[in-house]
């Protein structure tokens, strides 16, 4: 039996290892969407912010620098129309032109450069160059009077021809100290007051506005002819990202992009916007490197807060995979137990309904066999004692002695008849060929046999039921039934007793009650019992099948025989038959 | 006007008796319906000329200069310069009267004379003037006034005139010799003949 439960043990472990396979899975594999999910989430919102930092600045340095702009554009355009001016282009008199430009001008030169702060409300130039048809600069005869530059610098205020609008550009300058900075630049087209043609152009240089981000760690800078002017950085930094920019602005050419890049070996997110769209000027691309140092904290932080929450998570699964487990488990293993015990069980009484079985068809067959086995010689001795008192001459107390003997065996066929009914009853082949039986007339039958015998007490027999009570079965069983219990009745009673004997319709039934006035039976006595035999000795006892045999006989007729009462000198009996269908009238 | 401008030559020529006339080919004139006495001057593609078109046609040569500077005026009149073209022989001095109500600031960035008149009014005594004693074509400018243009083509001759609103021109009193005829159209077109001229002769000479 251990060798059967041992693979129950193992079934039931692999099935909680399962469980808790599968709830792992399910823990891991939400954990990891989770983080995955909120680590997208974070880095784009923090991308989102960023870019809307940059957008933000950017937007209001713009407008700023529009105003700016357009606060220049009337001074230039107010000089372009300067008589002088035009006279000085127009009249062969480019010397004159520097010159007649420096009064008109004197106020944008003027003071020292502005503090950065108030940069944006000074209309303060650094630099002014004109240009002439061709988009050539023309040269001032005196550089201090409209700002010193170098040759090269010079040279990226020039453009391929003549501006119709106002363009604004960024170039590089260098100083004598080897410094780089940029210098924006506005060139503003100047027309002819005669034919509105685009005669020359006025190029004024000013220092960018800086993009003040109050977000800490964030450098800008501006990237033009594939160089990037970020002073904050250093300048392999500078170099390697100027690269990354020509790269990301020169594929497609966005105006406006970011991407992520590694500066100074940290990671940094990268805005970059066209500053100068459809200008003649180079492109220039304002430049904000954010490093990612606090995302990848917050990221590093969610992880830790996610993974200690799948973690936990993880743990309480496992704890309740484990309790799920046991529980879902349990009932298996108490069904894999209980069915082991059923089965212990189910053999035992397997083998113990063999055994009964085996022993009530010995005992079947050997009541039939013992039946048959007396019956013959009985029926010999019965012939022979009743051919002897059919003979004469012998003495009247030999006739007696053979009466006696001649009733004895009587007696002794009828027990044997029961025997031998009982025993085919128990061995299932007594089949009952069910007719109605007319149960009034067959008791009025045995009523009168019973004053007839010999031995009859004096008892008063009162009956009461209706004639022509008709009942189902066979009528020499039913009469048997009828007979024992009357029999009964006269053997168990007291002298100057009496008999009632009452039967009634009982819609689909027929109770018939028989009681008996004489000695009552003790409480806890089964009288139904095969062979019973009375605790209290008395004069008058049966061979103790009769009653058992009744009570069979009446259940295989569908009915029932029971003990209703047995006390104060009254013992009742009540047989149940099944009415015979549509014979008996109303009860 | 440049009637008395052909006028005031005579006294200059009257021992020659050659004569020249002929008709100047004229750009089409593209503008209002022509105004007489009253034209402007136009800039085109950096070009200045008259509106309506005239020429200056004068005989080019090395003629003396006069001994006394003659005088011209330029005026400025309705925010515009009266004549708007002026042409006159090296040497002349030319008046710039200011018969507005307002400042003119008079001046000329020009190669052939640079000069600055400053702010003056209409009572300016003396009327502010410049002597001009180099040939070439001055644009006349104000200030004060953008859109003003005036020319004065310096001659190195005293035999010039204006052409009519046809391109019709007669140059007489002119000295006998081999001379070179131009017909000045607008400051970058100038055309040219060479031309014999005998006494008592006129010759027709027309510029395609």
């Amino acid at each position: 039996m251990s060798s059967s439960i041992e693979p129950r043990n193992k079934q039931v472990v692999s099935f909680r290892t399962r469980l808790f396979t599968a709830m792992m899975v399910i823990i891991a594999t939400l954990t990891a969407l989770g983080l995955y999910l909120a680590e997208r989430k974070v880095t784009a919102d923090a991308q989102r912010n960023l870019q809307q930092i940059f957008q933000t600045e950017l937007s209001s340095v713009h407008k700023i620098e529009e105003l700016r702009h357009a606060a220049l554009a009337d001074r230039c355009n107010a000089l372009a129309g300067k008589s002088r001016i035009h006279a000085a282009i127009e009249d062969d008199a480019i010397d004159l032109l520097y010159p007649s430009a420096r009064d008109e001008l004197r106020d944008l030169m003027e003071g020292d450069e502005p503090p950065p702060e108030q940069a944006a409300q000074w209309l303060h130039a650094r630099f002014y160059r004109f240009l002439d048809g061709t988009g050539a600069v023309i040269k001032p005869p005196n550089p201090y009077d409209v700002g010193r530059l170098d040759d090269k610098t010079e040279a990226q205020l020039a453009l391929t021809k003549l501006p119709a609008t106002q363009q604004v550009g960024y170039i590089q300058e260098n100083s004598e100290a080897g410094s780089r900075a940029i210098d924006e630049v506005i060139a503003v087209p100047i027309s002819s007051t005669a034919t509105g043609e685009v005669i020359s152009a006025l190029v004024i240089g000013f220092k960018p506005l800086e993009l003040e981000y109050k977000y800490t760690g964030m450098k800008s800078g501006i990237w033009v002819n594939g160089r990037l002017h970020l002073p904050s950085l250093p300048e392999f930094a500078q170099a390697s990202l100027s690269e990354k920019i020509a790269n990301a602005v020169v594929g497609s050419d966005p105006a406006e992009n970011n991407f992520q890049a590694e500066v100074d070996g940290a990671p940094h997110i990268l805005f970059y916007k066209r500053l100068n769209p459809g200008s003649l000027f180079p492109p220039a691309y304002e430049i904000s490197v954010y490093p990612l140092s606090s995302l990848m904290a917050q990221l590093h932080r969610l992880r830790w807060q996610i993974g200690g929450a799948g973690a936990l998570l993880l743990l309480g699964g496992f704890v309740a995979s484990h309790l799920v487990a046991l529980r879902l488990s349990a009932p298996v293993k108490k069904l894999a137990l209980d069915s082991e015990e059923n089965r212990a069980e189910r053999k035992r009484a397997e083998a113990a309904l063999a055994s009964t079985a085996q022993e009530l068809e010995r005992s079947t067959r050997y009541s039939a066999d013992a039946s048959h086995q007396l019956k013959s010689p009985m029926t010999i001795l019965r012939i022979g004692l009743e051919s002897l008192l059919e003979r004469e001459g012998f003495k009247p107390e030999i006739y007696e002695e053979l009466s006696t003997l001649l009733h004895q065996t009587r007696r002794l066929t009828g027990v044997i008849d029961d025997l031998l009914l009982l025993s085919r009853m128990d061995a299932g082949h007594l089949q009952i060929a069910s007719a109605p039986v007319n149960l009034s007339q067959l008791v009025d039958e045995w009523l009168d046999d019973l004053g007839a015998l010999p031995d009859s007490p004096d008892v008063k027999i009162e009956k009461e039921f209706p004639p022509g009570l008709f009942v189902a079965g066979e009528k020499r069983y039913t009469s048997l039934i009828v007979q024992n219990l009357l029999e009964n009745a006269r053997k168990y009673n007291r002298p100057g007793g009496r008999i009632q004997v009452s039967a009634r319709g009982n819609g689909a039934g027929v109770v018939l009650t028989i009681g008996n006035t004489g000695r009552t039976i003790p409480p806890g006595e089964d009288i139904f019992e095969r062979f019973h035999h009375s605790s209290t000795p008395s004069a008058a006892s049966g061979h103790g099948i009769g009653l058992n045999l009744a009570r069979e006989l009446a259940r295989l007729h569908g009915g029932d025989l029971c003990l209703v009462r047995s006390e104060n000198d009254w013992t009742e009996f009540e047989v149940r038959f099944s009415a015979a269908d549509g014979v008996n009238a109303v009860a | 006007m440049w009637s008395n401008a052909i006028l005031s030559i005579i006294p200059a020529s009257l021992l020659a008796s050659a004569a020249v006339e002929g008709r100047v080919e004229l750009p089409k004139s593209h503008g209002a319906p022509v105004q007489a006495k009253r034209y402007e001057i136009v800039t085109k593609g950096g070009v200045l000329s008259t509106q309506p078109p005239l020429a200056v046609v004068y005989l080019d040569g090395n003629f003396p200069r006069p001994v006394s500077a003659p005088v011209k005026q330029v005026a400025q009149k309705d925010l515009t310069f009266i004549p708007a073209l002026l042409p006159i022989q090296v040497g002349t001095r030319v008046e710039f009267p200011n018969l507005d109500d307002t400042y003119h600031n008079i001046f000329s960035y020009s190669p052939a004379k640079r000069f600055d008149l400053g702010r003056y009014r209409a009572e300016e005594r003396p009327i502010p003037s410049e002597v001009f004693d180099k040939p070439g074509l001055v644009t006349l400018r104000c200030d004060i006034h953008e859109h003003m243009r005036g020319l004065i083509l310096v001659l190195n001759t005293p035999y010039f005139l204006i052409t009519d609103t046809e391109g019709r021109f007669r140059l007489s009193g002119l000295p006998e010799g081999h001379y070179t005829l131009r017909a000045w159209i607008d400051s970058r077109t100038t055309r040219e003949k060479p031309v014999d001229l005998k006494n008592g002769q006129t010759l027709h000479v027309d510029f395609p």
